[in-house]
């Protein structure tokens, strides 16, 4: 296979575009996927001050030096889980991109808000994909608020994008169809978010992490076993794979022609948020979730263990 | 023999004949776009040759939490 803009022997082939492209072609494609996602959707403004959320893996470590590359303001925060034989090592990627790139870094440590992921997961029944995404959320936008950034920014590729949407749809949850999308403007509590990934498959991002010599975790969370979004990624690579360009259409379209109505559904029935009574973030409910988190795990910790 | 480790698993496997990338992952049961093949740091397209003595990296994509 030949490279589509130079002709020079191929690295990487993506059916999806009909395309493929050389070592060097190939993260000039990737970035103007970026580029043309912030453009069309208005994502980041000049000045802005831009929160990016990393994990160790290569989807936000590569956001992070795309974002750098095309010259925005970026400060990146990772949430240390505490998770035994995952934590360390994607804390340490984090640390040594940033500190390679001589960008700013901060971490967060769940462990010194008493909420270490392996204590939550054996104090609360729910899922802890859900609790561990809740507090991860709750975290960063908390950080991004009091830290006056305008921008926060998360590596979601199409895949996740994709699988969070049909999961949606399998469901046929209104109110999460109302809200997904690229951008999420700012609201009272809430700080900008945006994915200006949301273009590129995981297969495209690995491509550009090996090639831009990016280190990062390889290995997935141990408690991420029972994980749904797994098996609906599964399911739509078999599709992508009998037809190509499947995932940015479904998407896409969705953005086009399904968005809107669920967005004028939602105006009408939307829950009013209020301060927390505990902590005062916004929440629907009277007590927001991740106090009510911290409360089943104080109570379960208090219970005689049987 | 080609020898062929898997990652994340850390799997190794070896194939006794030369065959391509697609043919590899193919399997192992993987789509083209579900994994990187990597031969001497160098990332392989599903048209590239395999041959007798290669030390093959199979990475899939999907990331898990």
């Amino acid at each position: 296979m030949k490279c589509r803009k130079c002709k020079a022997l191929a690295a990487v082939a993506l059916p999806s575009h009909n395309t493929a492209f050389c070592p060097d072609c190939y993260p000039v494609f990737v970035r103007s996927q970026v580029e043309r996602a912030i453009h069309r959707h208005k994502m980041i403004a000049p000045g802005d001050r831009v929160l990016v959320a990393v994990s160790g893996g290569k989807d936000s470590l590569a956001l992070t030096l795309l974002l750098h590359e095309l010259g925005h303001d970026v400060h990146g925060l990772h949430v240390d889980l505490d998770i035994p034989g995952s934590s360390t090592d994607a804390r340490a990627a984090c640390e040594g991109f940033f500190a390679k790139l001589g960008l700013p870094f901060t971490v967060v440590e769940l462990r010194r808000e008493g909420l270490a992921i392996p204590l939550v997961k054996s104090r609360i029944k729910r899922p802890i994909c859900s609790v561990c995404g809740k507090l991860k959320r709750h975290y960063f936008n908390k950080f991004a608020l009091e830290n006056g950034f305008s921008v926060l920014a998360t590596g979601h590729n199409l895949d996740d994008e994709v699988s969070r949407l049909f999961a949606n749809t399998m469901r046929w949850d209104a109110s999460y169809l109302s809200d997904q999308g690229p951008v999420l403007p700012a609201a009272d509590g809430f700080a900008r978010k945006v994915k200006p990934m949301y273009r590129l498959t995981e297969f495209e991002i690995a491509n550009f992490s090996f090639l831009r010599g990016i280190d990062h975790v390889i290995a997935g969370c141990p408690y991420s076993g029972r994980a749904s979004f797994p098996v609906y990624k599964s399911l739509w690579s078999d599709l992508e794979g009998r037809m190509h360009g499947a995932k940015v259409q479904f998407y896409e379209n969705f953005l086009r022609d399904g968005r809107p109505v669920f967005a004028a559904w939602a105006e009408h029935r939307e829950d009013p948020l209020s301060p927390c009574t505990v902590c005062g973030y916004p929440t629907s409910a009277e007590v927001c979730g991740v106090c009510r988190i911290r409360e089943m795990v104080r109570v379960e910790s208090e219970a005689p263990r049987s | 023999m080609i020898h062929v480790r898997l990652e994340p698993q850390g799997r190794e496997l070896r194939l006794p004949k030369a065959c391509t990338a697609l043919k590899l992952l193919r399997e192992l049961g993987l789509g083209v776009n579900s994994a990187l093949v990597i031969r001497d740091g160098e990332l392989l397209t599903p048209d590239r040759r395999l041959n007798i003595g290669d030390e093959i990296v199979v990475r899939t994509v999907t990331s898990r939490g």
